[in-house]
């Protein structure tokens, strides 16, 4: 160290004078004498916050509580935004929130989010404290001149330090040192810089910039991942859970026993037992045959009080035998309808709408809307039969690729003449070619497309430039 | 950690002298103006005017009760700072026992019978319906409904008067031990006085909560027989001891205006006071919200009406006035408070102080309103069902004059007590260390 | 020059004249950082260090061994059934956070408070406080089931999940307060033994140790403008980590309190969650000191009168939570509700009255004994008294949530609780976990605030 001191070298910078104190108390005097004699680059440094020194050395109060207050306030109002953009507002684009319906409370109510904006305030101030601190202290900083020389080592042990700064205009080499014995200082010493080692080694730079380009690859392929879909099988962690050894509903039970001694699950095996004939689920039964069924009540027989609305047990097992062979069917066109309605007479349809059916605008708003999902894509936007999957099929079928039944233009007139009851059974239960839509569509909803179908008719729109295409598409 | 210096005590005057003579009758005066005033403009509607004084008087006691905790508190964690102003808070104390003749217009017609402040003292009290329809009930079943039947074992006005009694006794006790062995000191000087009360203390502050567990209860949640909070004393302990810090506060600053113990309480005591209100504050918030939320969230119907009657509106959708008491106290007990007192600055200024310890005893008034007077709302109002909102009853010519009446007794109290006796300790073995406080 | 005064030997008389010394046997600055320095200078550890410490790491990989056998083969490992869904998992979760409440109470409130005493124990309580955090946060990490997603617990943008979490339920809230709870306690923890690492770096002699203690004390100078800033921060990360350490116990308790079970809904759960947990975290802190300061020799810093007074905490917080349980007893007799009677009462004398009788003894019975100063200040009095208040509040968490849930409202669920080896071994390989963290923490970090003793440190004030 003597040796460094003595040299006053190119890439050697004296930074200022180091005193030593050996207690507190001297080192608050010093600092007190060297404020009053006009130094105001000076600093003190002791192994522990020593009492009275602010006012020694004129520190004034730190900006931090303000800096920590701002931060906190914005935490707050960021913690209660983000609670709210994510469980009450589902009107983002991109990652909309998310409304959960939890024991009939509100979406959004102030008392529930209190604590987790709580959490976020003082997290937020907490970390706004730390970092700041550093921040307002100039740390990290690693390379400090001071730590080169080795007496201020005891900084953090016994000893207490004063430095005056070279940069203060006061400062004069040999005065300064005079007057720091004077007050009491047990040693003084030069602190110089070594300008030599202020830049970080080169190899240093480079491998820093690519450790942190390398720890950047992980979260961008997570991000990737995440902002993407994928058509590949998720990761299956636990494999039995995800693939449980279970009987799935409505599926023969495997034979538990041999050849000769069959051992069911149930006698009849299946894996499921069916509900006890007569009876009817809660829920399920639907007495207001006008408004389920869309036939005038009275006239409908017993058999169809639990059938109609809703497949139960007792249809099921009677189409049991031909479920199986739906199934290999399923991808062949248009079978002949199953309930034959020839084999039956025609029951004895409505011709109004039920009476807890109001039709007013709303309500064909909601069939327009139901209509057009569900029924636009065969029988077109305007009921016309022109929808694109029936163009789609009748040109396949004129090529002779499928085949197909066209779909019915609502405009006709002989559907015109339907009741609502039967246009209500149609959608419940499918006809001709076309399929029951009773699970998908709700019966609400359902009446609600029976009254736009209504209201299509009465327009009398004539097949439009649509149809014309498909026309020309089936001629070539 | 440095030696403390000889303690000396260097104000003129240290006692209120013979203020007290004038101050006693003028305080009384406003108390029976303010008293009185109130129960004509309730037209002598001794129920009506009941639950006003027993607003202001919950009010007081909880204050009272708050300063004996600061006394046992400071004895049990030997605190230093504290013995400037503990005298203070000995006197504020040492006023719970005259507090039980405050109590006794509620307590004697309670014992005649009278339900109409405490419900559970007539049978029939659980039926919904008016009298007529609650008697026709009793008298078709030979015994009471069997909550009533099971209260009745806690909630009997014998029991009821026995335990105030047990109450305003051992409050008063533990307040003498204090205030007498601390008078004692003033002259003796003896340290074992100090030793004495600090070994004493620790049973006493378990005799402390066990009273206010239960007083509490007496007080105000039995208005509500039905109710029932666990949290409830806690929430009661929090308020009195805000305000009771407001009080002492209030109390040294008027001292030190009037030129008394002007060099004994410094500003680093109000500055300690400060943090404390401050932090008291935050912990009322935190006992109010935490028994809010517990019972908002749960919306368990034996619990949740008792809030609904503050905080919903009425059936038909109207406010009925009780909401704003309710926000009143979230802004005005707490978000206000909590961002004013936050500062160190603040905390420090004295003028300041005047205005935040006033405030925070109007707030604890509004708080004891807000449990206090919906009882009154339930009894007179027809109300549908219990999630159903209440009609508000606040008349302000009843209820400000008896809140003023009742810091006039409670003026009138601290200076029959305090009389000429000095206002802060003089031979306190930690004095030096008070004096010498200082706030890093 | 600092002069010490004349050694004191006890300082647990109590003379109202006099505070009483905080650091015994004439010890000077240059003396404190001796004692507290010779823990991690000495060449070899002790030989206790070495045993404990294998001992742990065993029992370390055998919650590593369980956890991984709960992956493989799902939660039906444990003993959680319907109803009694939150088995030990839980238990140990809020046992586990309730010890790690000491830390922060001592470094915060005890701060705020002035108290001076807190100096010596601060440092020990506060690497605890994260180590129990650490443990306790396990438990609830691997009792989500789908481990491998547990982001997403937290607010993450997905477009798989297209969900958000739900803030209104109070196991989120937990994770909020748990998460905020163990970042605020490390930064303070971190930031409070940077003055310290400073002076390790300072006294460090190999050179791997100068780089690390170098890079970790972050050019600590201890400059006053860097000290200034320094206790300002202190105050402030006290003032926040206080209102933090009671608000996470609070939301723990409101994970039962807000819910409907009986036993699990009663408004006073939040304060009397607080107490409990100081009071099994100072539990938990006099069972490590005691023999710590004996291992290291610290006595002269760690005093008979702190840990005397630390006994007086213990003491006072049981009182409270004894009181709790007696006014959780009366509401429920005063409600007159009838499932809420039976809570109770099916608690004191019901199929699980063994594990409520167990609670009552160690948490309000036994600490009872620290009325006499012989308990109070006698080491091995206290430890045993210590671990059996441990011992009580991990029964009160059991009693809690496997009581209640056990006896529901309806009769037809009831059933009971058998714990299963794993739900043994993980709550005995949990303190393996603890244990080991402790010890590499003994012995590589400042275990005493050096710079913050060096405060209270007697001296013959010449300067006033």
């Amino acid at each position: 160290m003597t040796e460094k001191q003595n040299q006053e070298t190119a890439d050697q910078k004296l930074v200022g004078l180091l005193a030593q104190f050996e207690d507190p108390g001297s080192l608050v005097r010093a600092c007190n004498e060297a404020r009053e004699s006009g130094y105001n680059k000076i600093d003190a440094y002791s192994p522990f916050p020593v009492h009275g020194i602010d006012p020694a050395l004129g520190i004034p109060r730190t900006i931090l509580p303000f800096f920590v207050l701002i931060i906190g306030l914005t935490g707050c109002a960021v913690g209660l935004g983000m609670q709210y953009y994510a469980n009450a507002g589902d009107w983002s684009p991109l990652f909309p929130g998310y409304n959960f319906m939890i024991s009939g409370k509100p979406f959004f109510s102030l008392p529930a989010n209190i604590p987790v904006t709580f959490e976020i305030v003082i997290l937020s101030s907490a970390i706004a404290t730390f970092l700041g601190m550093w921040a307002l202290n100039r740390l990290p900083r690693l390379a400090n001149p001071l730590h080169r020389i080795s007496r201020f080592k005891r900084v953090t042990n016994d000893k207490f330090f004063l430095l005056i700064e070279t940069k203060d205009p006061q400062f004069k080499r040999e005065e300064t040192e005079s007057q720091l014995s004077q007050w009491g200082a047990s040693v003084v010493e030069e602190v110089n810089e070594d300008l030599t080692d202020q830049q970080l080694p080169s190899w240093l730079q480079l491998a820093g910039l690519m450790t942190a380009l390398i720890l950047l690859i992980p979260p961008v392929l997570i991000f990737r991942a995440e902002g993407m879909t994928s058509r590949k099988p998720r990761l299956h962690v636990v494999p039995d859970m995800d693939w449980q050894e279970k009987y799935k509903t409505q599926t023969l039970a495997p034979n538990l026993g041999d050849e000769q001694h069959p051992n069911f699950l149930f006698v009849d095996g299946r894996a499921m037992q069916e509900p006890i004939p007569g009876t009817i689920a809660r829920g399920d039964l639907y007495t207001d045959s006008e408004y389920f069924r869309g036939i005038k009540s009275g006239t409908e027989s017993f058999a169809t009080i639990s059938t109609a609305g809703v497949h139960t047990g007792l249809q099921d097992a009677a189409h049991q035998d031909d479920s199986h062979q739906d199934e290999a069917a399923k991808d062949k066109p248009a079978e002949p309808a199953k309930d034959d309605p020839a084999a039956a007479p025609e029951p004895d349809w409505v011709t109004q709408f039920p009476a807890n059916v109001h039709v007013n605008q709303a309500l064909l708003e909601r069939g327009q809307r139901r209509f057009n999902i569900y029924c636009s894509v065969c029988h077109g936007y305007a009921g016309n039969g022109d929808g694109l999957v029936n163009a789609r099929a009748m040109a396949l079928a004129a090529s002779g690729q499928a085949q197909w039944t066209a779909a019915k233009s609502l405009n006709d007139p002989e559907t015109k003449k339907n009741p609502v009851g039967r246009i209500f059974d149609t959608i419940s239960n499918g006809r001709g070619t076309m399929g029951p839509y009773k699970s998908q569509i709700p019966v609400e909803d359902r009446w609600a497309i029976v009254a736009y179908v209504r209201a299509l008719q009465g327009t009398g729109i004539k097949p439009t430039t649509m149809t014309k295409a498909v026309e020309k598409a089936v001629a070539e | 950690m440095h030696e403390v210096q000889p303690a000396k005590i260097t104000s003129p005057i240290v006692s209120l002298k013979d203020n007290y003579l004038r101050l006693i009758p003028i305080s009384l005066i406003v108390a029976a103006a303010g008293i009185g005033g109130a129960l004509l403009f309730s037209g002598f509607n001794m129920q009506r005017f009941s639950f006003a004084y027993l607003t202001g008087f919950c009010c007081l006691m909880s204050l009272c009760l708050g300063g004996l905790f600061f006394v046992i508190v400071m004895h049990l964690t030997r605190a230093g700072w504290s013995v400037t102003v503990r005298r203070i808070a000995e006197i504020i104390a040492m006023c719970t026992l005259p507090m039980f003749i405050l109590y006794l217009p509620i307590l004697i017609p309670l014992m005649a019978g009278s339900d109409e402040v405490y419900v559970w003292n007539q049978p029939g009290w659980s039926i919904h319906g008016d009298a007529a329809e609650k008697q026709a009930v009793l008298d078709a079943s030979k015994y009471p409904p069997p909550i009533e039947e099971l209260k009745s074992y806690y909630l009997n006005r014998w029991f009821f008067a026995g335990r105030m009694v047990t109450y305003f006794a051992i409050w008063g006790a533990m307040a003498w031990f204090f205030l007498s062995n601390s008078l004692k000191q003033d002259k003796t000087g003896d340290k074992n006085l100090t030793a004495k009360m600090q070994k004493h203390s620790t049973w006493m502050m378990i005799l402390f909560a066990a009273t206010l567990v239960f007083s509490s209860i007496d007080f105000e949640m039995s208005l509500a027989p039905f109710w029932f909070s666990t949290m409830w004393p806690v929430y009661f302990f929090s308020g009195g001891v805000l305000s009771a810090l407001a009080a002492i506060t209030l109390i040294c600053l008027w001292l030190q205006r009037s030129g008394r113990v002007t060099d004994e309480i410094t500003v680093e005591h109000y500055h300690d006071l400060g943090k404390l209100m401050f932090s008291f504050v935050i912990f009322w918030g935190y006992i109010a919200f935490s028994q809010f939320m517990l019972i908002w969230y749960a919306n368990i119907p034996e619990e949740t009406f008792w809030f609904a009657w503050r905080i919903n509106p009425a059936p038909d959708g109207v406010m009925t006035g009780w909401q704003w008491f309710s926000l009143l106290l979230l802004f005005g007990h707490l978000l206000i408070p909590l961002l004013a007192l936050m500062a160190r600055t603040v905390r420090r200024s004295k003028n300041f102080l005047v205005y935040a310890a006033i405030y925070l005893l109007v707030m604890h008034w509004v708080d004891h309103y807000w449990i206090v007077m919906p009882q009154y709302s339930d009894i007179i109002s027809d109300h549908v069902g219990p999630a159903a909102g209440l009609a508000m009853h606040f008349k302000p010519l009843i209820d400000i004059p008896c809140a003023i009446g009742m810091a006039g007794v409670f003026v009138a109290l601290f200076c029959l007590i305090a009389r000429d006796r000095p206002l802060v300790p003089l031979k306190d073995p930690r004095l030096g260390e008070a004096l010498a406080h200082h706030n890093p | 020059m600092a002069t010490t005064v004349e050694p004191i030997l006890d300082n647990t008389i109590e003379d109202p004249e006099h505070r009483a010394p905080l650091v015994l046997g004439g010890l000077d600055y240059a003396g404190v950082t001796d004692k507290v320095c010779s823990v991690w200078e000495a060449d070899k550890a002790p030989k206790v260090w070495w045993l404990v410490l294998i001992l742990a790491i065993s029992l370390l990989m055998m919650l590593g061994a369980c956890i991984g056998h709960l992956l493989m083969k799902g939660v039906g490992v444990w003993g959680n059934n319907n109803p009694a869904y939150w088995g030990w998992p839980i238990v140990n979760f809020v046992f586990w956070v309730g010890i790690g409440h000491a830390g922060t109470l001592i470094s915060a409130i005890l701060f705020l408070f002035r108290q001076n005493w807190r100096t010596s124990i601060n440092r020990a309580a506060e690497a605890m406080t994260i180590f129990a955090v650490i443990c306790a946060g396990t438990f609830p990490g691997i009792h989500i089931g789908r481990v491998w997603v547990f982001y997403w617990l937290f607010p993450v943008p997905s477009e798989h999940l297209a969900m958000w979490p739900n803030f209104r339920s109070p196991l989120l809230w937990d994770v909020f307060a748990v998460g905020t709870y163990f970042t605020v306690s490390l930064l303070f923890w971190y930031m409070g033994m940077v003055p310290d690492i400073a002076t390790y770096r300072d006294r460090a002699k190999t050179k791997i140790r100068k780089m690390v203690y170098s890079l970790l004390s972050l050019g600590w100078t201890g400059s006053a403008r860097g000290w200034h800033r320094y206790e300002a921060a202190y105050v402030i990360l006290a003032a926040l980590a206080t209102p933090l350490v009671l608000s996470v116990h609070t939301i723990v308790s409101f994970d039962f309190a807000v819910s409907q079970v009986p036993g699990w809904h009663t408004t006073i759960f939040p304060p009397y969650f607080v107490a409990g947990a100081i009071f099994s975290g100072f539990a938990m802190v006099v069972t490590l000191l005691v023999p710590a300061r004996k291992i290291y020799g610290l006595q002269q810093l760690i005093t008979i009168r702190h840990l005397e007074n630390m006994n007086k905490i213990i003491m006072a917080t049981g009182l409270m939570v004894g009181m709790a349980y007696g006014i959780e007893f009366f509401i429920s007799w005063y409600s007159g509700v009838a499932p809420e009677r039976f809570a109770f009462y099916n608690r004191a004398f019901g199929n699980f009255s063994w594990a409520y009788w167990i609670m009552v003894s160690c948490n309000v019975f036994i600490p009872q004994l620290f009325w006499f100063k012989f308990f109070r200040t006698n080491t091995i009095a206290m430890v045993v008294i210590c671990i059996f208040v441990n011992i009580g509040m991990w029964f009160e968490r059991f009693v809690i949530t496997v009581t209640s849930l056990c006896r529901d409202f309806l009769p037809s669920s009831w059933h009971y609780f058998h714990p299963t080896g794993v739900d043994v071994m993980m709550l005995i390989g949990s303190f393996g976990l603890f244990t080991t963290l402790f010890l590499l923490f003994c012995r590589y970090l400042p275990i005493i605030a050096i710079s913050e003793v060096k405060n209270v440190i007697p001296v013959k004030s010449d300067e006033h």
